[in-house]
């Protein structure tokens, strides 16, 4: 029964990951309904930044990680003010491919330098023996990370019910003319959600980087992991991208602590995402909480 | 009214069946017959290294994917982030063959033909399945699901003992009406059945655009419900078209598994299915002629920037891999800058040098 809590533990913490990799993706969604294929090139850049920052310059991490949410959030701003505010209009595979291209150029300056090929990871802050309570283990680093990203996600939260800012962007997703009407700038929306966007990628990426170690394969794999989590959750609500997060989480865990060596099978945890994916677009293509705006066809 | 039938200044069709001719004027026709001879006549006066021709078949063999990817992404506007699994598809149901009856089986060797025939019938197969979803979803969900049939292939091949875990599974030389081709004339064969296909469903994608489906393909694109009033039932030309992209995405990765002797599983990945779109953008989606364009074009820029950065390595540290850093660069540069400043690609500037000479020197 301990496994079976393990695996729940593991899961929740893998899937409160998932939910804040899906976060970003979720705010560019929700103001100007683009999917960005370079949010994993982002996660990336950002983990590394904070890395650069705590090893070469010698910052206290705590201000590296406050410093490397800065400059994403600028750097994501400044993407949208360069590339995607031409595409506003665009057709959607001409927005999906300039967010892919743009992943791929990301790729090539990270590999440029050489955090692209090796690996890393972030001196340990906190304590290295792990958590035991009852039988289930959770190591500090896994706790503090799941504690950061529901703050975050809380914070986030309350940005959008609350604040004037958040009001606004939550118009602009709502109706771009009725919110121009009302005076409400639709282009800063979009850089504005771009950028917070950038900054979460930033928090995602230097959880994960504490968590598994700076590699940049599978901080950048995490940009396509969570579309499942995204379509999941319904593509613009954050407590679905919370909620599908941590569901994807358990899946994956438990789908590899009790498939994997059974049957033959092995790496289940990888695929299952996809499949339980397929499913859903089969059945119930807005996911759990997301608007229904499906066109049948 | 007699036209002149060299030169056509302007429109003088007095039936569709008119419309429809390949070749409009004689010109026309003269000029794509003497492009096709000089095709195929090309390797006997300027016969080239195998390293070079190897590099032409893969510019092919990815017009033929991409010829596919067209219809379903450029014609029928439905986003594919799978193609490389569907090419995968093909190569791999030549790679069963090979697995379950030896790689040098008769059957491999003798009708190989009927085996590329097959495992395009086989991309076609997967291609209508994962087209399903199209009954029901669009845009980006649609694309989506495509991805998530790309993960999935991935895993498979990765996991099944069958597949050889991704690792290479070896395809037997065939053999020809001369004996069985050699190393040396390998890939001179390989481009002459390869150039072969490409002509072949060059000529049948181009008929098919100007039948009845080819238009409602275009139809579904512009406006789904008004084709739907029309009489064209939208979801099944969509799940037709992610058939027929199958097919041609089978036939290119039969083409690609007997062209390499081998099947492994790095040449299906993601990085490669966003590699066809890229050709697809660069090209021009939704043309003809772009299928030709963007591949030539991708594939001689990756060329191009392999010998640069190998060239420019000898002058820095080893410590910055500049091979490595530089093509995923040039590359997402490419299609960014290519649909920020030319999204019709380069089918677009053929249109234009086109119409130029047409009326060159009248330009009024």
């Amino acid at each position: 029964m301990s496994y079976f809590f393990q695996i729940v533990v593991s899961g929740v913490v893998v899937g409160s990951i998932y939910a804040l990799a899906a976060l970003g993706l979720v705010l560019i969604y929700k103001s100007s309904r683009v999917a960005n294929f370079a949010h994993g090139q982002i996660i990336a850049a950002g983990a590394f930044i904070t890395y650069f920052l705590t090893i070469t310059i010698g910052i206290p991490i705590f201000f590296s990680f406050l410093a490397s949410m800065i400059i994403t959030f600028f750097l994501a701003m400044s993407v949208e003010r360069i590339f995607l505010r031409r595409l506003i209009g665009e057709p959607i595979i001409s927005v999906i491919m300039v967010t892919i291209g743009l992943g791929s150029i990301i790729d090539g300056l990270i590999y440029l330098t050489p955090f692209g090929t090796e690996n890393y990871s972030f001196p340990a802050f906190l304590p290295t023996t792990p958590l035991t309570l009852g039988g289930v283990s959770i190591s500090w680093t896994q706790l503090v990370g799941v504690i950061i990203t529901f703050i975050l996600i809380g914070g986030f939260s309350w940005f959008f019910k609350k604040s004037t800012v958040g009001i606004s962007m939550r118009a602009v997703s709502d109706d771009q003319f009725g919110a121009m009407s009302v005076g409400i700038s639709v282009p800063k929306v979009f850089g504005l959600a771009w950028a917070t966007a950038g900054l979460s990628a930033a928090a995602a990426g230097c959880i994960i980087g504490n968590i598994t170690g700076l590699n940049f394969d599978t901080l950048h794999a995490f940009g396509i992991v969570v579309f499942p989590v995204l379509i999941l959750g319904g593509l613009d609500s954050i407590l679905g991208a919370v909620v599908a997060g941590i569901i994807m989480g358990l899946i994956q865990q438990l789908a590899s602590g009790y498939l994997d060596g059974n049957w033959g099978l092995s790496g289940t945890g990888e695929v299952m995402p996809y499949i339980i994916l397929l499913i859903i677009l089969l059945f119930k293509p807005h996911g759990l909480f997301g608007i229904h705006e499906i066109e049948r066809v | 009214m007699s036209t002149n039938p060299w030169l056509a200044t302007g429109n003088y069709f007095t039936s569709y069946k008119q419309e429809q001719a390949t070749f409009h004027t004689h010109l026309d026709r003269s000029v794509f017959t003497l492009f096709l001879f000089l095709l195929f006549a090309w390797p006997v006066f300027f016969p080239m290294g195998n390293k070079y021709m190897l590099v032409i078949d893969n510019i092919l063999i990815a017009i033929v994917a991409v010829m596919g990817l067209n219809l379903v992404t450029g014609f029928a506007g439905l986003i594919s982030i799978g193609h490389a699994a569907f090419v995968g598809i093909g190569a791999y149901t030549v790679a069963s063959f090979c697995r379950i009856m030896g790689d040098s089986h008769i059957f491999v060797t003798h009708f190989w033909p009927v085996l590329i025939i097959m495992a395009g019938l086989m991309g076609a197969l997967f291609g209508g399945i994962v087209g399903l979803p199209a009954l029901r979803l669009k845009h980006l969900y649609l694309a989506i699901a495509t991805l998530s049939f790309q993960m999935i292939f991935q895993w498979v091949i990765n996991f099944m003992s069958f597949f050889n875990q991704g690792q290479t599974i070896f395809v037997g030389r065939v053999t020809w009406f001369t004996g069985t081709v050699g190393r040396k004339d390998h890939y001179l064969f390989w481009y002459y059945v390869i150039l072969i296909f490409v002509v072949l469903l060059g000529f049948g994608i181009r008929n098919l655009l100007k039948t009845k489906y080819g238009r409602s393909l275009v139809a579904v694109r512009d406006n789904d419900r008004a084709a739907d009033a029309m009489g064209i039932h939208p979801g099944l030309t969509k799940v037709y078209a992610f058939a027929l992209a199958g097919f041609f995405a089978g036939v290119a990765g039969a083409l690609h598994a007997y062209l390499y002797r081998g099947v492994g599983f790095e040449s299906f990945t993601l990085h490669e299915s966003i590699s066809y779109l890229a050709m697809a953008i660069v090209g021009g989606l939704g043309t003809l002629n772009g299928s030709f364009w963007g591949p030539v074009a991708i594939k001689l820029l990756d060329l191009n920037v392999e010998q640069l950065a190998e060239l420019a390595g000898r002058y820095l540290p080893s410590s910055m891999n500049l091979a490595t850093a530089l093509r995923p660069f040039t590359f997402g540069l490419v299609i960014v800058l290519f649909l920020m400043f030319e999204p019709r690609g380069i089918a677009n500037w053929w249109r234009i040098v086109k119409s130029y000479t047409k009326l060159w020197p009248f330009r009024y």
